[in-house]
């Protein structure tokens, strides 16, 4: 089921939130919503479940119009940035979410069983849900919002809070239970990594607009401003009232295609390899080093292959 | 010190005998504190709810009025309910002035804002994104609510507490509009005021006791609950 915003208009007092003319969420895909804190994601998603009306303009779930009704939220299922769950084990949240959707008994016990095994939660089924570490309940929170099998999933910053090995974890899980339990998926992220890993389309929001959608590999490959390439990781480098965009990872030591001055201030020494730290014209990089270069001269060539290099009229100040 | 002792000797008497008198008192101050109590709860819960999760103009006026009728004299507002129910008084046609109803209204007053103070903050300590999800969800409102409460147990039950602590122990408002009419409208607060002004200590006392006995084992019960649902 596709999902559309037309001519949509949110405000929160006299500021707007969103100001989306248009755009789809194709069906059967994963999105993500990915921009800066205060973009507006969030706000689009609570769009989506009906949990704010749009001060003009629509939002479709396929051919129903979103309203604060049983049809539409029916259609969906949403994974709050919080994870939140009542009293009771992880097993009563997911059977309790199930019975308000009026799931028939035995096909409830099925469906708890198997998306606690997507998320890795079996064992936990039993325990308290307000005992769950953060990530245990940022599983349980993913499991019961795949055991609805809605038409259109929400995930709100489903890896927030975690520390780096549960992170690892789960966004290593997350795109097979989302294939196996979710049809069209919108995904809220503020981090590219997650954004690559999980999405097949990515949108991106600045302001409340729309700079940028469609396939990943578009988005992140050609980015259409200045503002958007450095949301997405690019290095940002101002040339002759020009900005040059380098794509992340993209610079390398010694002489290429694009060729910068790296002035380097440090020199990191982490055991498995070297890295140069300095600037290009008065912008922070780093590189990372051959092995067994000996001696790093002062003022460091590196390169990008010309593919990985955008350029935008210089209206960002740069450092901001 | 004396009459304290004799208090509590004299509280004992009347409640081994089971005296009838006492009985009758008892009863009838349980049944009018509990009327109201219950009333405040049907009201004070909803509209603790509404006020803990609303976005309307004039909510932190309300709030504020709330807090500020947690503190409200009790005499004033059996003066206000006497003024509101007395013959000459714009309800006096319902002849309910020196009833138990008239004190079931006073007492309803007095505990409405404690309930709707208590709950609207065990509400607003709970998640934000609870009511969200339950109405993603399709939960209907009344489940919605139930579901919430059950969350907020912990400050409801404080405020059958707080509700029922301040309508059983208050004097002011059931003596102004029940009149304290024996065998009618007398309650253990109006009775230790009588029997104090009548200069009978012990037997005062011993009232005191009997109130402050049924008081906590209200409470405890309500403690019990609590206690266990948190478990």
């Amino acid at each position: 089921m596709d999902v559309r915003f037309d001519n949509l208009l949110f405000r929160r007092g006299r500021h707007t939130v969103l100001d989306v003319p248009s755009l789809r969420v194709e069906s059967g895909r994963t999105t993500a919503l990915v921009g800066p804190n205060g973009a507006g994601k969030s706000t689009m998603l609570r769009l989506v479940a009906a949990l704010e009306r749009p001060h003009a303009g629509t939002v479709h779930l396929g051919t129903r119009l979103a309203r604060p009704d049983r049809a539409t939220r029916n259609l969906v299922a949403y994974a709050f940035q919080q994870p939140v769950f009542v009293g009771g084990s992880v097993r009563e949240n997911l059977d309790l979410a199930l019975r308000l959707r009026r799931v028939p008994a035995a096909e409830r016990q099925q469906r708890i069983a198997a998306a606690a095994e997507a998320c890795g939660i079996t064992n936990l089924l039993g325990r308290g849900a307000h005992r769950l570490s953060g990530g245990e309940a940022q599983r349980a929170n993913l499991a019961r919002a795949l055991a609805l099998r809605a038409p259109i999933t929400l995930l709100d910053e489903p890896l927030s809070g975690l520390d780096a090995p549960a992170r690892r974890n789960l966004l290593h899980d997350l795109p097979a239970a989302l294939r196996a339990f979710a049809t069209t998926t919108i995904l809220v992220t503020h981090d590219r990594d997650e954004a690559l890993r999980l999405a097949e389309d990515v949108v991106v929001l600045i302001d409340g607009r729309v700079r940028a959608a469609g396939p990943r590999a578009r988005v992140f490959g050609d980015p259409p401003d200045a503002e958007t390439a450095a949301f997405l990781g690019y290095t940002l480098i101002p040339d002759e009232g020009m900005v040059v965009a380098v794509a992340p990872r993209a610079l390398r030591p010694g002489p290429g295609e694009v060729t910068f001055a790296l002035e380097v201030e440090e020199v990191l020494d982490l055991g498995v390899r070297r890295e140069a730290w300095g600037a290009i014209s008065g912008v922070r990089v780093s590189v990372t080093l051959p092995p067994g270069a000996a001696g790093v001269p002062a003022m460091l060539t590196v390169s990008a292959p010309a593919h990985s290099v955008r350029r935008y009229p210089a209206v960002l100040q740069i450092g901001s | 010190m004396h009459a304290l002792w004799d208090g509590f000797t004299e509280a004992l008497r009347l409640i081994v005998t089971a005296d009838p008198d006492l009985r009758e008192i008892a009863w009838r101050t349980i049944v009018v504190s509990g009327s109201a109590t219950l009333l405040a709860l049907l009201v004070g819960v909803p509209s603790g709810y509404g006020l803990a999760r609303g976005r309307f103009r004039g909510r932190t006026l309300l709030l504020s009025a709330v807090n500020t009728g947690m503190g409200m004299p009790p005499v004033v507002i059996g003066l206000v309910v006497w003024l509101l129910l007395v013959r000459s008084g714009p309800f006096g046609g319902l002849d309910l002035i020196y009833t138990k109803r008239a004190m079931v209204i006073a007492q309803f007053i007095i505990a409405v804002p404690l309930v709707v103070g208590f709950t609207a903050a065990a509400v607003q300590a709970l998640p934000a994104e609870l009511p969200d999800l339950l109405d993603v969800l399709g939960a209907s409102r009344a489940r919605k609510l139930w579901l919430i409460a059950r969350e907020a147990h912990l400050g409801i039950l404080a405020a059958v507490m707080a509700g029922f602590g301040g309508v059983v122990s208050e004097v002011g408002a059931s003596m102004t509009v029940g009149g304290n009419l024996q065998g009618n409208t007398r309650v253990l607060t109006t009775a230790i005021v009588t029997e104090t002004s009548r200069g009978q200590n012990a037997d005062a006392m011993a009232l005191g006791i009997v109130l402050f006995a049924m008081a906590f084992a209200v409470n405890l019960l309500l403690t019990l609950v609590q206690q266990r649902r948190l478990g």
